[in-house]
């Protein structure tokens, strides 16, 4: 294999990530031990004779004609080539370009690629994640702390999947010329997972920054995820976690987040909500409370020193039967326990329930009625 | 010698007429049957000699040739048995000829002689017209619902032949077995909670709307839909007689007076076949679960479930009342007026409060794409049931029975009827603002939705015809008032929470 002169180092190690059954110590052994990407890959190759840390590994069952074959499929050049087509850069650690801030981290990505700017992770960062099958208040929350956050100018990191993660972001990115948004994800840059969230990537890696340990085409896999979060979690400075179930993912990301002294916040659920069940857990384990964008900005020692003007609810104020179904729905009711909790029939019950929501206090989803923020309101 | 007797076929669930022919001539003994039978018509051969030849009597040992006539319908089953039977006997001349032209014969032979029930009596006899009819004792009771003349019965070949040849009286019918009541009607008083869920199924009934119950497993969907019978009114004459025709071609048992008089409930399974669900199948054309369901309730339980070839084959049907089935030899028109109940889950994991869900918007979406379309537009009812809480089983009384709520239902009904002639869910949408006007609030409140893209032009359709049956219903005059549109706006459940889908 000879490589062309006009394809750099990092094309090597990007080839390198892409390798069939390249694992993260695998990928940092080969680039450790390897004068330089290309020694490694030629070391694969057989055209150079390996030192013995990476001989010990090509040694494994397989594994060195696996990679051969690989790297016969997805030369070096053709990975650099769909690199520069999707507008991916690729950093590679212990090489110019490559990040400070991760490059002291106990598990730091071996290669990066990236679409955006690596200078703009040089603001102020806080890691907004949750789980991806969140409550209507889950996101009303996320995406306004995603958009406060990036009011005050702080990065919002996150893994920009369904739920929690995506709404965060869709908030920061709502505010013209706050901190820019960071976005770390599992797939491909190429590849964006999930399909609806395109515009959302594009826009985040156009202002911010957006970071991947995976090659170009590389699909959502499973393992990849919890690795992905290790990323984020190096990425921020402190950690919310809005709403995250019993088995969540976010609950990895504050376990990574914790072991880098990172602090963890937590924005605490109803105890009967499933999807905040991880998320309540952390909050016994001593995870601090967040109930405001002023709690994440205390926890970056960003002490505004002022609070933000509480804005007058343009809502009005709801009378007689409506007060008491609002305070009734502080969590989420049927139109039947409604009927039970008033013992008001069913047409008083629903006219109530319509002018609630036609005021702007609830919203009704498959059947449940629950508080709809200030902001939501319209009209 | 040659003899010609009366008998019928099935086709759908109409009877037709045979005229059973039979030559018996000089040549080697033999005994074939022309004139399109079916297999179990063809071994009619079988049955009929050892029936002859059990009763005593003797079969003749030259050629016979049976035809059916007209030659071109095709001949199902086993019910031309007792005619062929008859006839052979008589063109043997054991029977006097002139014995046999007032009557007309329908029953299955037994190798023994014995006589037994075929599928299809109430249409078979319908078809005889103005002979007397001869039915197996077993089947007197179904063919009485519809003859015009006397009906008799026999036990046996033997019976018949005896009293044909005037050597014994005909024999009486079996005492009117009374059947133990078949299944209790469930009432609604058994439902604890579920207000919206109760109130919907007394809409549903009173305006004729299809509904669709959207809710967690355990719910209480299933109950729900078999309360929905007992709060139909009794099945109109000519309804009750073409459901009798239905249940009879079927060879599903009536009840123990011979007419279909209640609503029936038919909940097929989901795994149930296109040809099962819509009728067709063999040339007999039998009827499926949406004609047996006629006049009365179909329940379709996991609607997502059914293959949607099943519920496209439903469209037509809900659309006209009937279902046209064609095949290659022969085409019917079966009725098939019905209610449809149906119930789904929200989602593959079954739902539940906000948060609950553990499926992901994919999984949901694709689980709810089964449902879309055009048939989900049927629907004037979406209704979300709940599981209900402890409180809602302890704190709740009964409800109200299946009585009262009938008879609010069977006094709409009537109000509607009288208005306009069909039931609410049938009225056009160009007449909808001369019979359902709107009072100022009202119109005020749906502009509001349309306005806000809660509610689309069809769904708005549908929220009036449902308003104008809660007003039949809750009796407040000819103007729909902002209560009832109220209250119909929660019969319209949108199903996807994550696409903020429109009120279709």
């Amino acid at each position: 294999m000879s490589a062309a002169a006009d394809v750099p180092e990092e094309a090597f190690a990007a080839a390198l990530a892409g390798l069939e059954r390249m694992s993260l110590t695998r990928l940092r052994a080969l680039l450790r031990h390897a004068s330089s990407p290309s020694a490694a890959v030629r070391c694969i190759a057989g055209e150079h004779a390996p030192p013995a840390e990476i001989a010990a590994i090509l040694a494994t069952d397989g594994l060195a004609s696996a990679w051969r074959r690989s790297l016969a499929r997805r030369p070096p050049e053709q990975v650099w080539g769909e690199c520069l087509a999707a507008g991916i850069d690729v950093v590679v650690l212990g090489r110019a370009g490559y990040p400070p801030l991760l490059a002291d981290d106990p598990s730091p990505p071996p290669v990066l690629f990236v679409r955006g700017g690596l200078q703009r992770l040089g603001g102020r960062r806080a890691g907004i994640v949750g789980t991806r099958n969140a409550t209507g208040v889950g996101r009303d929350i996320a995406s306004a702390l995603g958009r406060d956050l990036a009011e005050a100018g702080v990065s919002v990191v996150s893994g920009l999947a369904r739920g929690i993660d995506g709404c965060a972001h869709r908030g920061a990115v709502s505010v013209q010329g706050g901190g820019p948004p960071i976005g770390v994800v599992a797939t491909g840059l190429d590849t964006v997972y999930p399909a609806e969230h395109r515009m959302l990537w594009d826009t985040v890696a156009e202002r911010g920054a957006l970071l991947s340990e995976s090659p170009p085409g590389t699909g959502p896999e499973a393992w990849r995820f919890p690795l992905r979060n290790r990323v984020l979690a190096a990425l921020s400075e402190v950690v919310v976690v809005v709403e995250s179930r019993i088995t969540g993912g976010s609950l990895i990301t504050a376990a990574e987040a914790r072991e880098r002294d990172i602090p963890v916040l937590v924005v605490p659920g109803s105890p009967r909500n499933l999807s905040a069940a991880g998320s309540n857990e952390l909050a016994r384990d001593g995870c601090a409370i967040a109930t405001g964008v002023e709690d994440v900005l205390i926890a970056l020692g960003l002490n505004t020193g002022r609070a933000r003007p509480v804005a007058d609810d343009p809502r009005p104020r709801p009378e007689g039967i409506d007060r008491d179904t609002l305070a009734l729905c502080a969590e989420p009711r049927t139109l039947d326990q409604v009927m039970l909790a008033t013992r008001r029939t069913l047409v008083e019950c629903a006219m109530s329930l319509t002018r609630l929501q036609d005021s702007g206090w609830l919203r009704q989803v498959n059947g449940w009625y629950e508080r709809a923020p200030a902001h939501d309101w319209r009209r | 010698m040659f003899a010609a007797v009366v008998s019928a076929t099935l086709l759908g669930v109409e009877g037709h007429l045979v005229t059973v022919e039979v030559h018996v001539s000089n040549g080697l003994p033999g005994f074939s049957i022309v004139g399109l039978p079916d297999e179990v018509c063809r071994e009619a051969r079988d049955r009929v000699r050892a029936a002859i030849v059990s009763s005593g009597l003797s079969f003749p040992r030259t050629r016979v040739t049976v035809n059916l006539a007209p030659s071109s319908q095709r001949k199902i089953g086993g019910g031309l048995d007792l005619a062929i039977a008859i006839a052979v006997l008589v063109a043997d001349e054991q029977i006097p000829a002139d014995r046999v032209g007032e009557f007309g014969f329908v029953g299955e032979l037994g190798l023994g002689g014995s006589l037994r029930a075929v599928a299809g009596t109430v249409p078979l006899v319908a078809a005889l017209g103005d002979v007397r009819p001869v039915v197996p004792a077993a089947s007197v009771r179904e063919a009485q619902v519809i003859a015009r003349q006397p009906v008799h019965a026999g036990y046996t070949l033997r019976d018949v032949v005896d009293a044909l040849t005037g050597d014994s009286p005909w024999p009486t019918p079996p005492a009117d077995t009374v059947d133990p009541d078949p299944t209790p009607v469930a009432d609604l008083a058994d439902v604890r909670g579920q207000a919206l869920a109760r109130r919907g199924l007394e809409v549903a009934a009173a305006g004729g709307h299809h509904v669709l119950f959207v809710g967690p497993p355990g719910s209480g969907k299933t109950m729900l839909a078999q309360r929905m019978p007992g709060l139909l009114p009794a099945l109109a004459a000519e309804v009750s007689l073409a459901a009798t025709m239905i249940h009879s071609a079927a060879g599903v048992r009536l009840p123990a007076s011979g007419l279909v008089s209640l609503p029936p409930y038919r909940a097929p399974h989901h795994t149930t076949s296109i040809v099962a669900l819509v009728g067709g199948g063999t040339s007999a054309l039998r009827p499926g679960e949406i004609s047996l369901a006629h006049g009365g309730v179909l329940f379709l339980d996991e609607l997502g479930e059914f293959s949607p070839s099943a519920l496209d084959g439903l469209r037509q049907p809900l659309e006209e009342g009937v279902v046209r089935v064609s095949r290659a030899r022969a085409s019917a028109t079966l009725p098939a007026s019905f209610l449809l109940v149906a119930a789904t889950n929200p989602c593959p994991c079954g739902g539940g409060p906000p948060g609950s869900c553990t499926c992901d918007d994919g999984g949901r979406a694709r689980y709810l794409r089964r449902l879309s379309g055009p048939l989900l537009d049927r629907f004037d009812l979406r209704i979300t049931v709940h599981r209900p809480e402890v409180d809602e089983l302890l704190l709740d009384g009964p409800g109200e029975c299946s009585a009262d709520v009938a008879a609010r239902v069977a006094a709409a009904r009537t109000l509607a009827l009288e208005r306009s002639g069909m039931l609410n869910a049938a009225l056009p949408a160009s007449v909808l603002d001369d019979v359902a006007p709107l009072d100022g609030r009202a119109k005020k409140l749906l502009r509001t939705e349309l306005e806000r893209d809660r509610l689309t032009g069809r769904g708005y359709h549908r929220v009036r015809r449902v308003a104008r049956t809660l007003a039949d219903l809750y009796g407040s005059g000819p103007i729909v008032g902002e209560e009832h549109v109220v209250a119909a706006l929660q019969f319209r459940v949108r199903l996807n929470p994550m696409t903020r889908g429109r009120a279709a």
